[in-house]
C-alpha cells in the first residue's frame, strides 16, 4: 500500500472510534490523569499499539544478544576432539577446494584445535567450554544450535544478514519486523530498544534499521551516557510542570487546526506528543536501578570493574559494568512490555591472540547473560521471553596466521558452520540441535540457515514468516528473503 | 536471435483512454516459468510509447486554469463531485514557497503578496521562486535521495568522502540553470563520454560514485566491484525506468517481461568503470589560477629557455664525451639470490634456474611478495627489477592478469645488517626502509609510470600493457648507500594493491653499487656504433643521459627551485568523484543465480528486449548510447516516470502510486491520460523541469484547499480524484530549514562542502570501533540548510533520521512520512531546536509595535509570530490560547527568575522586556515550532 494511504488508513481507523467521544475530548483527557498513565484515545494513535499475531504465540518479548565480530564456536560451543588431534595439519584436500577466506589462504592454512576444556553440564549433559562457566549453569534452559550457516563472510554484510535476513543494506531488522507485526505492549517506551556496551559494531545503526518499514519500527538506541534516549530531557528552565503546560497549549492549538482541516494526522501528532511526554518519565525510571535488590545487582555483576590483568581487544574502562547493566535493563524493559531488545557487544573478531581475547570478552559477557536467564526464570518471565545469543558467523577451525597474526594465531571468519543458542520464549531447553563434521567445518546434521532461524523466531511470536510481508519496489518482501523453514526440532 | 520491438503501430481508443498497442515479435525465451506472464506483460500500458491525448471537455470550464485541470475535473465531473475552493492566499504563498524552495516566506513577503491585487500575482510569485537559487537546493535534495548521495563509504570504517559534495554542487547548479532533464541525465550517466567532455560534465558522473564501498580487510575487491555495478544497474532501473530490475540479477522476472540476460545487458554498460577522483576546481578558482599561472609562466620561461638552449647547443657534445668516458659501459649488476620468498596471499613463489622467481597460486587477491636476500655487496645504491615473460603465464606474462599485465604499486627496500653484532649501536642494527628515487623503466603504460611504484600510494603503480609477453626492466636508486659491515639482509617488497589479479608472474632482482647505473637497454644501444643506432635509439640514450648531466641537472634544479613559487593548481585539492571507461574492457557474462563467480553466457551491452533497442554510435553500444536511449522519442518510461515523481512531490502520491514500479504488478494510474499528457508535454517541451513545475503549481488543482471533505471520505478515501489538495508533513531537511529561517538563524549561503552541525555526544561513537569522528563546524556553518549536513552512512545525523530522511544506501524515490514520539522529543527538546526557540522568542519580543496598550502588544506579537512561522494571521481561539499561556508563563517566571534565566540562555535582550517576559516569549516560540501546522505544507 502507498505510504500516504497507509498513514491515512491507520489514523482513520482510530479517528472514527475516537470522534465518538468528541474531538474536543481527545488526548487531553488523558493528560489530566496522573503522569505515567496513557489515555486510551492516545493509545489508539500509537502505531506501536498491540496487534494480534497470526496464531498463538509462545513468546512475547525478545532479548537478542549480538556478539558482533563473531565469537569462536570452536572454543565455546562446539567441541572437536578430532581437530585437537589433527592440530597443525593442513586442511584435507577435499575441503580446501572452492573455499574463500577473508585473510588466510586455504593452501597454507593449518588446523587449529581448541586449547579449551569442554565438560558436560546440567541434566542434559550439554558440552560447553570452560570459558563460559556461568552460562554452563543454565545448560538445561538453553537450546544450542551447532549447525548454523550463512553466506556472508565479511562483518558488515554478515551482520546485516543476521539482522535482516539479507547481506545488503535496506532491509528491516528482526526487531523491526516483530514490532511491525505485533506492536508493543508498552505505552510509554519505544517498542524496540537497542543497548550497546564497549566499542561500536561494523554495522552501526544499520543493524537496527527499519529499512523500508516506517521509521516507527526502527530500533531506538538507548545511550550509554546522558539521556537514555536522545532529547529526552526538557531544555534548561523547563520543569515537568512547564513541559506539561506547554503540551497543553500545544494540543489546544493542534486541536483547533484539527477541527478546521479535519486531517487525522493532526490527531496522531497530538498523541505522539503525549507519548513523548510519558516517555520522558518512563525512560529515566527504567534506567534507575536504585530499586533493585543488592543480590540482583551482584548476580549481574553491575559493579564489576575491568580486571587489570585481562585488558585486551575490546577493552573499555567500563565494558564489564555497562554490559551487566544492559542485561539488567533488558529484563526491566521486558517487564515494561517492550517487545524487542538488542544487546550489542562488539569485540569478538579474534584473528589473533585468540586465547587472551576470548578470555577478556567472555569475562565481560558470561556472568551477566547467565544472571539474566536466571533472573527472568525466577520472575516467571523466561517462558514468554526469548533470549538469543549469536554473532554474525563463526570462526575457522584453521589458524589465522597471516601477517601480522603469525605470532599469536587466532581464527578467521567462517560462514559455513557456527553455533548460536536460544533460551526461553517457548523453546525447550537442554537440547542441542544439529551437528558439524568432525573438524567443525560445516553442518552434517540438521543444517540451519539464518533464514530458517528467522522463520523459527517469528514462529515463536505467532508470526508466519511467509505472511509477514511488506510491499516494496513492487515486491512483497519478508525477513526470510527467498528462504526460511521453521526448525521444528527447536520447538520441541 | 533477438528481433527488436516495433514501436507504435496501432492506435485504439478504449473507454476514453488511448492505448498504444504495439505489435511484438518474440523470439526469445518463450519457454519456462513466467514466460507466459512475461509475454502478456509486453502489452502492459506502461511499456507502450507515449502519445499526447487530447484535453478532455469539461462543463465547468471556468475552473480550468491549464490542461492539467481539465483531466482532473473530467474525472470529478464523472463522479459528480466539485473541486475544492482555492486555498487562502496566505496558504498558497506558504505552500508554493515550501514546495519550490523549501523555505517559508518572510513576513515582508507575506505582507507584499497579501496586498498584491494583480491578477497574475501568483504567477509572478511562482516565477520568482523558480528563479531563486534555493529552488536548486530544494529539488536537488530530492535528486540526492534518488542518487543515494552520502558523504561516506557506508561499510564498517565508513570512510569520509571529502569530494562527494562536488557532485551535489553540480546538481544544485544544473537544476537552477534548468538544464533540460535529458542533458541533466545524460551528463550524470555518461558525461565523461561526451565529445570534449568538460570538467563539469565529468563531475556530473559522480552520480555513479554514490554507491557504497566496502573496504573491510577481508573483502574481495572484485566482489565489491560487482556489487557496485549491480547497484548502478538497479539505480538506473529505479530512477529512470521506474522499475525494479534487480530481481532479474538472479533469475528471470516472475511477472514483468524481463529475463536475466536483459539484466546483464544493462549491467554490461556499467561494467567498465574506473573510479578516479579528478581535479575539478570550481570555475572561478580555476579562472583566477589560470591568470596567475600565465604570469608565472612568463617569469618561468627564461629558465626553460636556458635548459632548451643547453640541450640544443651543448648536450650532443656532452653525450659524446660521456660515452667516451664510459670505459666499460656495462654496469656491474649482481643478481640477488632469493633466500626466502613470502606471498601475503599464500601464492607459491619458486626460484627458477636463472635466480628469477616464478609465481603460482590462485591470483584472486592483491598480493605482496617479500623477497629476502643476503649479499656481501657494500654500498648498494641501485636495484634492478626485471619482469620476465614465461609461456606458463597468461599471454606469456610477465603479469598474472588475464592480459599478461600487472600493476606494481610499490617497490620497497628494507635492509638490515646480516651480522647485527658487527653493526654497532642498537638502532642502526634494526631493519629500516631505504627511500628510493630516480626510477627508470624501458617502458611504462600510459598513466602507469614506473615512478608511481616509488612510495606507498596504493592507488597508482607501474604497468606495461600492451607490451606484454616480453622482458621489461625497472631501475630504482636509493637515496642513501646501503652498507653494513658483514653484509646486508634485504627484504624487498613488491606490492600489487590496485587490482585483485594484477600480480607479477615472474621476476628477478639485482643490485649494484654504482650510482646512476646505465640501464640494460641503454647498454645494448651503447654497444652499437653511432651509425648503427636508429633515431629512436639515439633518443633513448639522450633521454637516459639527461638525468646524469651535471650542468643540465643544475639548470633543471634552478628551474625546479623557481617553480616552487608557482601558484598551486586548485585542482590538486579540489577534486571530484567521477567515472570513466576502462582502457581494457571487461567481458560481461551472466552471473548464474547472481553469483559473480559462476559465469554464464556472454552478454553484450543492450537494452532489455521489451524496449526499443539502444542505438550504438560505434560497433558496440556504450553508456552514452544508453543515456541517450532513455530519451528516444519512442521510449515508453522515462518521461512518464519523471512527471509522475514530480506530481507525487506536490500531491503526496503519484498518478501511479507505485512510483518505482511501473511494471505489471504496480498500481494502475489514477489519471492515465493526464500522465501521458504531462509526459508528452514534458518531452516535447524540451524536457524543461522548471516548465513542468510551473505547469503543476499554477494549476487550479494544485491551488485547492487541503481541508478534508468528509462527504468524500467513503467514496474516495485516499483522495485519488484530487477533489482537494493533501496536507503533507514536510521533509526532515525542510523542518530544520524552517526552524532556522523563522528564528532568523539560517545561513542562506549556497553550496560548498558538507557541514557538521553540533550533535549530542555519543552519537558518532556508535560507528565501527568508535572510528567515526564528528567535529562540529563553527560559525554560521552550524546554521546551514539541511541539504548541506554531512551524511555519515553508519551514524547519520539523528534529527534527519528521526524525520525519515533516507538511509542513502539504495535509491529512495519516495520518503516515508512517519509520525512518532521521537519526532516530538526532537522538536521539543533538541538543543538545536531550543536554540531556534530562543532566537525566535527574541525576535518576537523585539518586533516593532504600534499598540501601546499592554494587552494589545501581546496580541500584536502573537500576530507577528504567526506571520513569521505560519505565514498567516492567528484566529481568535489561537490568540486567546497563546495570550493566556503567555500571561501564565510570565507570571511563573516572575516568581522564578532562575528558570527564566535558564530559558533565555543568553543575557542580552531587547530593552524594555524583563527576563520573565523574554522567557515567556521563548515558551511561545517553542510552542509555535512544535505545531503540527508548522511542519506541514497545508
Amino acid at each position: 500500500m502507498h505510504p500516504l494511504e497507509e498513514s491515512i488508513l491507520h489514523s482513520r481507523r482510530h479517528f472514527l472510534t475516537s470522534t465518538a467521544s468528541g474531538v474536543g475530548a481527545l488526548a487531553l483527557s488523558s493528560m489530566l490523569e496522573a503522569d505515567g498513565l496513557l489515555g486510551t484515545e492516545a493509545a489508539a494513535y500509537n502505531p506501536m499499539a498491540r496487534k494480534a499475531p497470526h496464531f498463538d504465540a509462545r513468546a512475547k518479548s525478545c532479548i537478542f544478544i549480538f556478539l558482533a565480530g563473531a565469537p569462536s564456536q570452536i572454543d565455546l560451543y562446539d567441541p572437536k576432539p578430532k581437530l585437537v588431534e589433527l592440530h597443525g595439519q593442513p586442511l584435507p584436500e577435499s575441503m580446501s577446494e572452492n573455499v574463500r577466506f577473508a585473510f588466510i589462504s586455504a593452501k597454507t592454512a593449518r588446523l587449529k584445535g581448541s586449547p579449551r576444556k569442554f565438560t558436560r553440564h546440567g541434566q542434559c549433559g550439554m558440552e560447553l567450554s570452560d570459558r563460559i562457566p556461568h552460562l554452563a549453569t543454565c545448560a538445561d534452559d538453553i537450546a544450542l544450535v551447532r549447525s548454523m550457516h550463512t553466506e556472508e563472510f565479511n562483518h558488515h554484510p554478515g551482520q546485516l544478514m543476521m539482522n535482516s535476513g539479507v547481506g545488503r543494506f535496506g532491509r528491516p531488522s528482526v526487531g523491526s519486523w516483530v514490532t511491525y507485526g505485533l506492536g508493543s505492549e508498552s505505552n510509554e517506551l519505544p517498542g524496540y530498544v537497542v543497548l550497546s556496551a564497549g566499542v561500536g559494531s561494523s554495522g552501526g545503526t544499520s543493524n537496527w534499521t527499519s529499512g523500508f518499514l516506517p521509521s516507527t519500527y526502527q530500533g531506538v538506541a538507548f545511550r550509554g551516557q546522558g539521556d537514555p534516549i536522545l532529547n529526552l530531557k526538557s531544555p534548561p528552565g523547563v520543569s515537568r510542570q512547564r513541559q506539561r503546560e506547554g503540551l497543553e497549549v500545544l494540543s489546544e492549538l493542534n486541536r483547533n487546526r484539527l477541527a478546521q482541516a479535519g486531517d487525522e494526522q493532526i490527531a496522531s501528532r497530538i498523541a505522539s506528543y503525549e507519548l513523548a511526554f510519558r516517555m520522558q518519565m518512563a525512560a529515566p525510571e527504567l534506567m534507575d536501578l536504585s530499586g533493585e535488590k543488592h543480590r540482583t545487582l551482584e548476580a549481574y555483576g553491575i559493579d564489576r570493574t575491568e580486571p587489570e590483568n585481562l585488558r585486551h581487544r575490546g577493552y573499555r574502562s567500563d565494558a564489564h559494568g555497562v554490559f551487566a547493566r544492559n542485561c539488567l535493563h533488558a529484563r526491566r524493559l521486558v517487564e515494561r512490555g517492550v517487545r524487542f531488545i538488542n544487546l550489542y557487544h562488539a569485540s569478538w573478531d579474534h584473528h589473533d591472540a585468540l586465547d587472551k581475547d576470548l578470555k577478556y570478552n567472555c569475562s565481560v559477557v558470561d556472568q551477566p547473560i547467565a544472571a539474566l536467564i536466571k533472573d527472568l526464570k525466577e520472575r516467571g518471565l523466561l517462558d514468554s521471553t526469548l533470549v538469543v545469543c549469536t554473532g554474525e558467523f563463526g570462526r575457522t577451525p584453521l589458524a589465522d596466521t597471516h601477517e601480522p597474526h603469525g605470532q599469536k594465531p587466532g581464527r578467521d571468519h567462517h560462514p559455513f558452520g557456527f553455533s548460536l543458542w536460544m533460551a526461553g520464549g517457548g523453546v525447550p531447553g537442554g537440547q542441542v540441535i544439529g551437528q558439524t563434521d568432525e573438524l567443525g567445518w560445516a553442518p552434517v546434521v540438521d543444517p540451519v540457515h539464518i533464514n530458517d532461524f528467522h522463520a523459527t523466531l517469528l514462529h515463536l511470536f505467532g508470526l508466519n514468516h511467509l505472511k509477514l510481508t511488506k510491499r516494496f519496489g513492487g515486491l512483497d518482501l519478508r525477513l526470510t528473503d527467498l528462504g526460511g523453514k521453521v526448525v521444528e526440532k527447536l520447538l520441541g | 536471435m533477438v528481433l527488436a520491438l516495433k514501436f507504435p503501430l496501432i492506435f485504439s481508443l478504449i473507454a476514453g483512454y488511448t492505448f498504444l498497442v504495439s505489435a511484438h515479435v518474440f523470439a526469445e525465451d518463450v519457454r519456462g516459468e513466467g514466460a507466459v506472464a512475461r509475454r502478456e506483460g509486453r502489452e502492459h500500458w506502461a511499456f507502450q510509447s507515449i502519445a499526447q491525448p487530447p484535453t478532455p471537455l469539461v462543463r465547468d470550464r471556468d475552473w480550468v486554469r491549464n490542461p492539467v485541470d481539465a483531466f482532473i475535473l473530467a474525472r470529478l465531473e464523472d463522479e459528480s463531485v466539485g473541486p475544492s475552493a482555492e486555498a487562502s492566499r496566505a496558504t498558497l504563498l506558504r505552500r508554493v514557497s515550501l514546495d519550490l524552495t523549501g523555505l517559508p516566506p518572510g513576513p515582508a513577503e507575506v505582507e507584499a503578496f497579501l496586498s498584491n491585487t494583480r491578477a497574475d500575482a501568483y504567477e509572478q510569485l511562482v516565477d520568482r521562486l523558480l528563479a531563486s537559487p534555493h529552488y536548486g537546493e530544494r529539488w536537488g535534495r530530492y535528486w540526492l535521495d534518488m542518487a543515494r548521495y552520502a558523504d561516506s563509504d557506508g561499510f564498517e570504517q565508513d570512510r569520509v568522502r571529502p569530494y562527494a559534495w562536488r557532485w551535489r554542487e553540480w546538481v544544485i547548479h544544473a537544476l537552477n540553470a534548468d538544464l533540460p532533464f535529458d542533458l541533466f541525465s545524460v551528463e550524470q550517466l555518461a558525461g565523461d563520454l561526451l565529445p570534449g567532455a568538460t570538467i563539469d560534465q565529468r563531475v556530473a558522473t559522480g552520480f555513479h560514485r554514490n554507491t557504497l564501498i566496502n573496504r573491510e580487510g577481508g573483502i574481495d575487491g572484485e566482489e565489491d566491484r560487482v556489487k557496485r555495478t549491480v547497484d548502478r544497474t538497479n539505480t538506473l532501473g529505479e530512477v529512470w525506468l521506474g522499475m525494479t530490475v534487480g530481481c532479474t540479477q538472479c533469475h528471470d522476472h516472475k511477472y514483468d517481461p524481463l529475463v536475466q540476460s536483459d539484466y546483464y545487458g544493462l549491467y554490461a554498460f556499467f561494467n567498465n568503470l574506473e573510479e578516479p577522483d579528478i581535479p575539478a576546481a570550481p570555475p572561478e578558482e580555476l579562472a583566477a589560477y589560470t591568470m596567475v599561472k600565465a604570469a608565472f609562466d612568463r617569469e618561468h620561461a627564461p629558465y626553460l629557455e636556458r635548459i632548451s638552449a643547453y640541450e640544443k647547443n651543448k648536450l650532443p657534445a656532452t653525450i659524446a664525451a660521456w660515452e667516451e668516458s664510459l670505459d666499460d659501459a656495462v654496469p656491474t649488476w649482481v643478481v640477488l639470490e632469493p633466500a626466502k620468498l613470502v606471498s601475503r596471499q599464500g601464492s607459491t613463489l619458486t626460484r627458477q634456474e636463472d635466480a628469477s622467481v616464478f609465481v603460482t597460486g590462485e591470483n584472486d587477491r592483491s598480493d605482496i611478495y617479500t623477497f629476502v636476500a643476503e649479499t656481501e655487496l657494500s654500498g648498494i645504491t641501485s636495484f634492478r627489477l626485471e619482469v620476465l615473460p614465461d609461456e606458463r603465464l597468461p599471454m606469456d606474462g610477465p603479469g598474472l592478469a588475464p592480459n599478461g599485465n600487472f600493476v606494481l604499486t610499490s617497490f620497497r627496500v628494507i635492509a638490515e645488517p646480516a651480522e647485527p653484532a658487527l653493526a654497532g649501536s642498537d638502532s642502526s642494527a634494526l631493519p629500516r626502509v631505504f627511500t628510493l628515487q630516480h626510477s627508470h623503466a624501458d617502458f611504462s603504460q600510459v598513466n602507469r609510470p614506473v615512478a608511481a611504484a616509488v612510495g606507498d600510494d596504493a592507488t597508482s603503480g607501474w604497468a606495461i600493457y600492451p607490451r606484454v609477453g616480453m622482458t621489461h626492466t625497472a631501475l630504482f636508486e636509493t637515496r642513501e648507500e646501503i652498507a653494513f659491515e658483514g653484509g646486508v639482509r634485504l627484504h624487498i617488497e613488491l606490492h600489487h594493491a590496485l587490482h585483485h589479479d594484477h600480480n607479477i608472474g615472474r621476476f628477478r632482482i639485482s643490485a649494484s653499487t654504482q650510482r646512476r647505473p646505465v640501464r640494460s637497454d641503454v647498454v645494448e644501444i651503447l654497444r652499437l656504433s653511432e651509425e648503427e643506432r636508429s633515431e629512436e635509439q639515439r633518443a633513448v640514450v639522450a633521454e637516459f643521459y639527461r638525468t646524469l648531466d651535471p650542468e643540465l641537472n643544475a639548470l633543471n634544479a634552478a628551474a625546479v627551485e623557481h617553480a616552487r613559487g608557482a601558484p598551486k593548481n586548485p585542482g590538486e585539492k579540489n577534486r571530484a568523484q567521477a567515472v570513466e571507461e576502462r582502457s581494457e574492457p571487461r567481458r560481461t557474462q551472466v552471473h548464474i543465480r547472481g553469483d559473480f563467480l559462476q559465469k554464464g553466457e556472454e552478454v553484450a551491452p543492450r537494452a532489455p528486449t521489451l524496449f526499443p533497442p539502444v542505438v550504438a554510435r560505434a560497433e558496440s553500444a556504450d553508456r552514452l548510447d544508453l543515456a541517450r536511449w532513455l530519451f528516444a522519442p519512442e521510449h515508453p518510461l522515462t518521461a512518464r516516470v519523471l512527471v509522475n515523481r514530480l506530481w507525487q512531490q506536490y500531491f503526496g502520491r503519484g498518478i501511479v502510486a507505485t512510483d518505482n514500479d511501473f511494471g505489471t504488478q504496480g498500481d494502475p494510474p489514477s489519471h492515465p491520460e493526464l500522465l501521458d499528457w504531462l509526459a508528452a508535454r514534458f518531452r516535447e517541451g524540451g524536457w524543461s523541469l522548471k516548465a513542468l513545475h510551473r505547469l503543476i503549481v499554477t494549476s487550479a488543482t494544485y491551488r485547492q484547499s487541503s481541508d478534508a471533505r468528509p462527504e468524500l471520505q467513503e467514496r474516495d478515501p485516499f483522495n485519488t480524484w484530487l477533489a482537494r489538495q493533501n496536507r503533507l508533513r514536510v521533509e526532515a531537511e525542510v523542518i530544520r530549514d524552517l526552524g532556522l529561517a523563522v528564528s532568523g538563524l539560517l545561513c542562506y549561503e549556497l553550496g560548498g562542502p558538507s557541514v557538521r552541525p553540533p550533535q549530542p555526544a555519543g552519537v558518532a561513537e556508535l560507528g565501527f570501533n568508535g572510528l567515526v569522528r564528528w567535529k562540529p563546524s563553527t560559525g554560521a556553518d552550524i546554521y546551514r540548510r539541511g541539504v548541506y549536513t554531512h551524511f555519515q552512512r553508519t551514524v547519520p545525523y539523528p534529527m534527519l533520521m528521526v524525520f525519515d530522511a533516507p538511509n542513502s544506501n539504495t535509491s529512495c524515490t519516495q520518503r516515508e512520512r512517519s509520525n512518532t514520539p521521537l519526532q516530538a522529543l526532537t522538536l521539543w527538546n533538541d538543543p538545536v531546536f531550543f536554540d531556534m526557540a530562543r532566537a525566535l522568542g527574541r525576535r518576537i519580543a523585539k518586533a516593532t509595535l504600534e499598540s501601546r496598550d499592554r494587552q494589545g502588544q501581546v496580541a500584536q506579537r502573537i500576530f507577528y509570530a504567526f506571520r513569521l512561522c505560519l505565514g498567516r494571521d492567528p484566529d481568535r481561539a489561537e490568540v486567546v490560547s497563546l495570550s493566556n499561556f503567555y500571561a501564565s508563563q510570565r507570571k511563573q517566571f516572575e516568581a522564578d527568575e532562575d528558570s527564566a534565566g535558564l530559558v533565555i540562555g543568553a543575557p542580552s535582550g531587547p530593552d524594555g522586556e524583563t527576563t520573565a517576559e523574554r522567557a515567556a516569549w521563548v515558551m511561545i516560540a517553542r510552542t509555535l515550532l512544535n505545531m503540527d501546522e508548522f511542519i506541514t505544507r497545508e
